[in-house]
């Protein structure tokens, strides 16, 4: 069946089984290979994007779930200021090891920051499930924190 | 496996009345909302059914309402909109409590308060608000609609008292009665970040001319169904709270209880912290009440 | 260290945009035209015999299958790092006699996922005997026990496997039964670890794609692009140099992927049966069941004086190999060094036995035995400390190896002189930083919440080096090229498992050179052009990998140098000729000091191109001849809650003696890596197996096998990261390696600040919630 949604910004339109898992369609049909897939079990956060501004993991979600969604990966907040600044946090604190994890990191903190959800290292720890084996998670909460902490002074947020 | 097998067909639902047909109409057939729980299931192989209905996108399911004396929530309504819900804060603060230590996030934005009782595992975190607060389970089939009272709800691990052809669209949570109750939610897991429930207990505790006029709780992961602990109960209703009213009743826990040893937890370890957990949530909820 | 120009500078890494904008493509994201998916087919049963394996129906399907008898029936080891004669081979690509649950006995390759799934699915399996799984080494090694194995061979031998014992070693050294008999305090335990896993976040995968002129190229997950060549040409007999293994990224490792692991030889064989590309990628149940870590049984002994010199020292280890060898001997052989190393025992009795068990192949994770082994015998020197009533830290600094001592890490075949040591500096700036001396007793602690403080010091070696060459592979290679802008390309075949080792590299040449990082390339590698390098594992890749890299930028600057005398023409003293970064020019220049004579490098490169002068390059090939400690310390608090058995981290201070530390910020970045496994390894992680079947419990989702979380682990305020102030003479510009001895010593800590908190010491690991709460319970003290 067709199933019409906004990805990164673009309308697509995708015929799929309605089986098909949204990271399927997303890499395969899609080409989106920041997507990983760390556990296909819902477990780490290695698939996540967001749908209409939330994380989700898109391994256990149906395609058919984001019909009329904005669907989003990193690729797509390519010079989006909040993400520019977290990336940059990112990369300048070193929290990017091996980086399998990083995207879905990426995106969860990016939403909670947008969100207002993520001021201190407390609200990070809380919004930021995912699983990383590498970094021990301190200089990724240490990232984040910077990145809200500027993003809340520019007044953008 | 990667993707759930093409022996499973998955139909979506195009309003209730299609999903209740369908429902009605299709022999082993499973209701999916969020999928959380399901998806897993099916990529995994532990389920194999021959049909999935979805219904995830029937938008009519997902609302909360106050009528004034309970909180009507549909089924599809999400653990995080529950969360992020200020009625649900103001009127079943236990149900927030419950929700905040749900899983993570990216599950929350999609598992549903419906999918996650129908899915009815011995662990279901939002079952046990629910049985505190005595909810009622509204199913809806081809032949009408009936309300299940939430205690009559959980049948054994992952079995519920639907029948074929019914569909959860709606929980409702009485809150009325419960104003100046304390109430309190204590789950162990094996880390402190996102975890299935070793064992969770919540209660509600309202004091009336200085006796304990209405207590409730419930626990999940200690038995076949979560669980209202009525020993503890008992042993509380109509007394005088002190440190020791409620260390007594709490040991009672034992009797409401059959923890199993599994990978997660040796047995004995789940009887203490039913025990532990049930003292430490009735005080808690002691302290709260205004 | 204030004098570099490069190094020790915080710099991002060069791979960090391509990761943060999703863009680098790591195994799985691979895809090449006419690919096909390969799904492995396992075995259902721990310890069985196959009779049959029908796979008409798979085949009618039209899926490309393979049986044992489609593939080389050769038994092999999936690790070349062990010279021939001491590599122990149980191994076959498929077998019809599974020796643990999961083992594959089958393959399908089909073009979709799907289908895959389908064929895989269809193939059935008929058993001549199921036999009842032997879960227990102890169980495993008595006479009358089923032989998992009975034949293996040894380099080119075949030998009897007796008891199921995989291995031994057994070393000593001066007379033991004296040194017990002048220790005032003997204390002696036994130690049990779980099975822990590496929870790599990428899982293992594969691409292997036939080329034209029966070549074949294979990307995969792997810390060796040559071994795993190497093996494959071995297997398959294909000539290596119709065999090209290209580095990809990777998604983690921790030592999972030295070996070439299962699915490689199974792709190729679909491969070459199918005439096409096959990629398989394991789902995580899968990456489970191809390796985990080993679990290690302890007995040690250990004597000392009043005084608090150690007299004498005998550990047992028993190693629980699993189904299959990978690196149980060498295992034997680190653990004793490891062992040896730490403290001056003086007098050795070692007995190491590796045994096969119907579980999961063992394989090395991250520290290869070492956070075992530091867990014990810190947790005893604690004990004797308590016992002499001195001071732990005290009675540590008296005994360690350290500077001037000799020193053998992985094994007694490779010693060398300890020649930088920051254990001091670190034991004593963070007892200050931790207050160390308020820590209290645990008599003293009372509540509900109880806080307490421990210290863990260890080490590791910077690779495998040596003098003499021994039982191990290790050398390294690399190529550095100037390229007509002035430009260079760096090519090496080390893997970067995400600890920014080639980072490390790029500004180990860019401070020989002048040149900045932003100009040095880390070129994509193969196996087809690159020098051979062993693996990227035993903490080699800074110290020896660096090293090489140091030594081609030397001959590079020297055919810089000389050419740049021919462009100047004028009798410039050719000793007086240098190269450095200029600051106001922002690049390399060739220049004589005190003189006018300067010119930019990329100036040289373009002249030497448009001269036909040739191409300045440098082609290495180094063995390092020592593998010098690492040595880290960790103090931790944590803080236990009694009533539930929870344990908390309040603040942690890991301490490093790197030498000269390159990547500052990838420092740190191991430290709290190391530090979260560590914490794992003390609290949750283990694959427990069901005593009947032999099937891990749990059916091997992750749902339950839990590593820490951010909501677990200290935050940045919380974590203090200290770098002794030392210089490694042999290492580049002074560094030394430092992947596993960031986590080596934490567990140790952790442990031993419980035993602060409660009073309590563990045994056995992991310390779930509910053995604490049985601790106490045991003790009196909780009521209830």
């Amino acid at each position: 069946m067709i199933v019409k949604f906004i990805l990164n910004g673009k309308p697509v339109e995708v015929d799929v089984s309605p089986r098909e898992t949204l990271i399927n369609t997303l890499r395969f049909k899609l080409r989106v290979k920041s997507v990983k897939r760390g556990c296909e079990r819902g477990e780490c956060g290695s698939c996540t994007v967001l749908v209409n501004g939330n994380p989700v993991t898109s391994c256990i979600l149906l395609t058919i779930q984001v019909e009329g969604a904005e669907v989003t990966t990193v690729e797509g907040l390519v010079g989006d200021e909040i993400f520019e600044r977290l990336a940059k946090s990112f990369i300048e604190t070193g929290a990017v090891q091996c980086g399998f994890c990083t995207p879905g990191i990426l995106l969860t903190a990016y939403a909670g920051i947008k969100q207002g959800r993520i001021k201190s290292a407390e609200d990070a720890k809380e919004y930021i499930g995912n699983l990383c084996r590498c970094t021990g998670y301190v200089k990724i909460i240490e990232a984040v924190v910077k990145a809200a902490s500027e993003v809340r002074s520019s007044g953008r947020v | 496996m990667y993707a759930i097998p093409s022996s499973v067909e998955v139909l979506v639902a195009r309003d209730l009345r299609d999903a209740l047909k369908l429902a009605s109409e299709l022999e082993d057939a499973r209701v999916m909302a969020g999928g959380t729980d399901l998806v897993v299931d099916l990529k995994t192989g532990r389920l194999r059914p021959r049909y999935v209905i979805y219904i995830g996108g029937l938008r009519e399911l997902k609302y909360i309402r106050d009528d004034g004396s309970s909180l009507h929530i549909g089924a599809l309504t999400t653990i995080q909109e529950l969360l992020d819900s200020e009625v649900v804060a103001s009127r079943t603060p236990l149900l927030r409590a419950v929700a905040e230590k749900f899983a993570y996030w990216q599950i929350r934005n999609v598992a549903t308060i419906g999918g996650n009782i129908c899915n009815a595992s011995p662990a279901a975190d939002m079952a046990v608000p629910l049985l505190v607060y005595e909810a009622f389970i509204r199913a809806e089939s081809v032949e009408g609609s009936r309300l299940i009272p939430v205690r009559e709800f959980f049948k054994g691990p992952r079995q519920t008292a639907l029948r074929r052809g019914e569909i959860v669209t709606e929980i409702i949570v009485p809150y009325r009665g419960l104003e100046g109750s304390g109430y309190a939610y204590f789950k162990a897991g094996r880390r402190r970040g996102h975890d299935i429930s070793l064992v969770a207990v919540a209660c509600v505790v309202k004091v009336g001319d200085g006796v304990i006029s209405d207590v409730r709780v419930a626990l999940n992961s200690v038995a076949p169904t979560p669980v209202r602990a009525t020993s503890v109960e008992r042993a509380l209703t109509g007394k005088k709270p002190s440190l020791e009213v409620i260390e007594e009743a709490s040991k009672l826990v034992v009797h409401d209880i059959s923890p199993i040893s599994d990978v997660r937890a040796p047995a004995e370890y789940r009887a203490y912290m039913a025990r532990l957990l049930t003292r430490e949530a009735l005080l808690e909820a002691l302290a709260r009440v205004r | 260290m204030g004098e570099f120009k490069f190094i020790g500078k915080r710099t991002p890494r060069k791979d960090a945009e391509a990761k943060v904008t999703g863009a680098l493509k790591y195994t799985y994201d691979l895809e090449v035209p006419g690919m096909l998916i390969g799904r492995i087919v396992r075995s259902p049963y721990a310890f069985a015999d196959i009779r049959r394996i029908d796979v008409s129906e798979a085949v009618r399907m039209g899926a490309v299958v393979i049986t044992p008898d489609d593939v080389p029936q050769k038994p092999y080891n999936p690790r070349l790092v062990s010279v021939h004669e001491v590599t122990f081979k149980d191994t076959y690509i498929l077998t019809y006699r599974p020796r643990y649950l999961g083992e594959p006995v089958a393959a399908v390759a089909a073009p979709s996922e799907e289908l895959a799934q389908r064929a895989a699915e269809s193939i059935r399996l008929e058993f001549e005997r199921i036999y009842k799984p032997i879960l227990d080494p102890f169980e495993a090694i008595k006479p009358d026990a089923p032989k998992i194995h009975e034949r293996i061979m040894r380099g080119d031998k075949w030998i009897e496997v007796e008891n199921n014992i995989a291995a031994r070693l057994d070393y000593e050294e001066g007379d033991v039964e004296k040194g017990f008999e002048e220790a005032d305090v003997v204390v002696e335990r036994t130690f049990k670890t779980g099975k822990r896993y590496h929870m790599q976040l990428e899982p293992k995968a594969v691409l292997v794609v036939p080329e034209p002129g029966g070549k074949i190229t294979i990307y995969t997950t792997t810390q060796s692009i040559h071994n795993t060549r190497i093996l494959i040409s071995q297997l398959f007999d294909i000539p290596e140099s119709r065999v090209n293994v290209v580095r990809v990224p990777i998604g983690g490792s921790f030592g999972s992927s030295i070996q070439t692991n299962y699915l490689v030889p199974i792709a190729v064989a679909l491969a070459l049966k199918a005439k096409k590309p096959v990629k398989i990628a394991y789902t995580r149940e899968e990456d489970m069941l191809d390796h985990s870590n080993f679990v290690f049984y302890f007995k040690i002994k250990v004597g000392a004086r009043r005084d608090g010199v150690f007299t004498a020292a005998e550990f047992t280890n028993i190693l629980d190999v699993g189904a299959h060898q990978v690196q149980p001997y060498p295992l034997l052989g680190t653990s004793l060094g490891w062992f040896v190393s730490m403290y001056k025992w003086r007098n050795i009795r070692y007995r190491g036995i590796a045994v096969y068990t119907n579980k999961v192949p063992g394989c090395a994770m991250r520290g290869y035995g070492a956070p075992e082994v530091q867990w014990a015998v810190e947790t005893i020197v604690d004990e004797i400390a308590e016992e002499l009533g001195v001071d732990p830290i005290e009675l540590r600094l008296k005994n360690y190896v350290g500077r001037g001592d000799v020193f053998w890490g992985q094994g007694p075949t490779v010693r060398s002189i300890i020649k930088s040591d920051g254990v001091p500096e670190l034991l004593l700036r963070g007892k200050e930083i931790i207050n160390w001396d308020k820590r209290g007793h645990p008599s003293q602690k009372k509540g509900r919440f109880r806080r307490g403080i421990g210290v863990g010091r260890g080490f590791h070696t910077s690779g495998a080096g040596g003098p003499i060459s021994g039982e191990v592979v290790d050398y390294t290679g690399c190529i550095l090229k100037l390229n007509e802008d002035g430009t260079l390309d760096y090519i090496t075949a080390l893997q970067d498992h995400g600890g920014g080792t080639l980072d490390a590299h790029v500004k180990i040449i860019a401070e020989e050179l002048g040149v900045p990082p932003e100009l040095i390339n880390i070129a994509t590698a193969s196996t087809e052009t690159t020098p051979y390098d062993v693996c990227t594992h035993a903490s080699r890749g800074t110290y020896v990998g660096g090293e090489c890299a140091r030594r081609a930028a030397q001959i590079v600057k020297q055919k810089i140098l000389e050419t740049a005398l021919r462009i100047i023409g004028r009798a410039v003293n050719p000793e007086a000729l240098r190269i450095g970064y200029d600051d106001r020019l922002k690049q390399a220049v060739v220049y004589v000091e005190g003189t006018d004579v300067k010119i930019p490098l990329a100036e040289i490169a373009r002249t030497a191109w448009q001269r036909n002068w040739g191409t300045i390059g440098a082609f290495v090939s180094y063995r390092a001849t020592s593998a010098p400690p690492s040595f880290t310390v960790y103090f931790v608090e944590v803080e236990v809650d009694t009533w539930t058995g929870k344990v908390r981290p309040v603040r942690v201070v890991a301490g490093a003696d790197v030498g000269t530390p390159i990547n500052p910020d990838m420092v740190e970045g191991q430290l709290h890596g190391g530090f979260a496994m560590a914490w794992g390894m003390a609290f949750t992680e283990n694959t427990r197996y069901d005593p009947s079947t032999g099937e891990i419990a749990g059916r091997g989702l992750i749902t339950d096998y839990k590593i820490p979380t951010a909501a677990d682990v200290p935050g940045p305020e919380e974590f203090t990261v200290i770098l002794a102030n030392t210089y490694e003479p042999t290492g580049p510009f002074g560094a030394k390696g430092l992947g596993e001895a960031a986590t080596n010593p934490a567990v140790a800590a952790i442990l031993n600040a419980l035993y602060n908190a409660i009073g309590v010491r563990f045994y056995e690991l992991p310390v779930t919630p509910d053995k604490i709460v049985e601790a106490l319970k045991e003790r009196g003290e909780l009521e209830w």
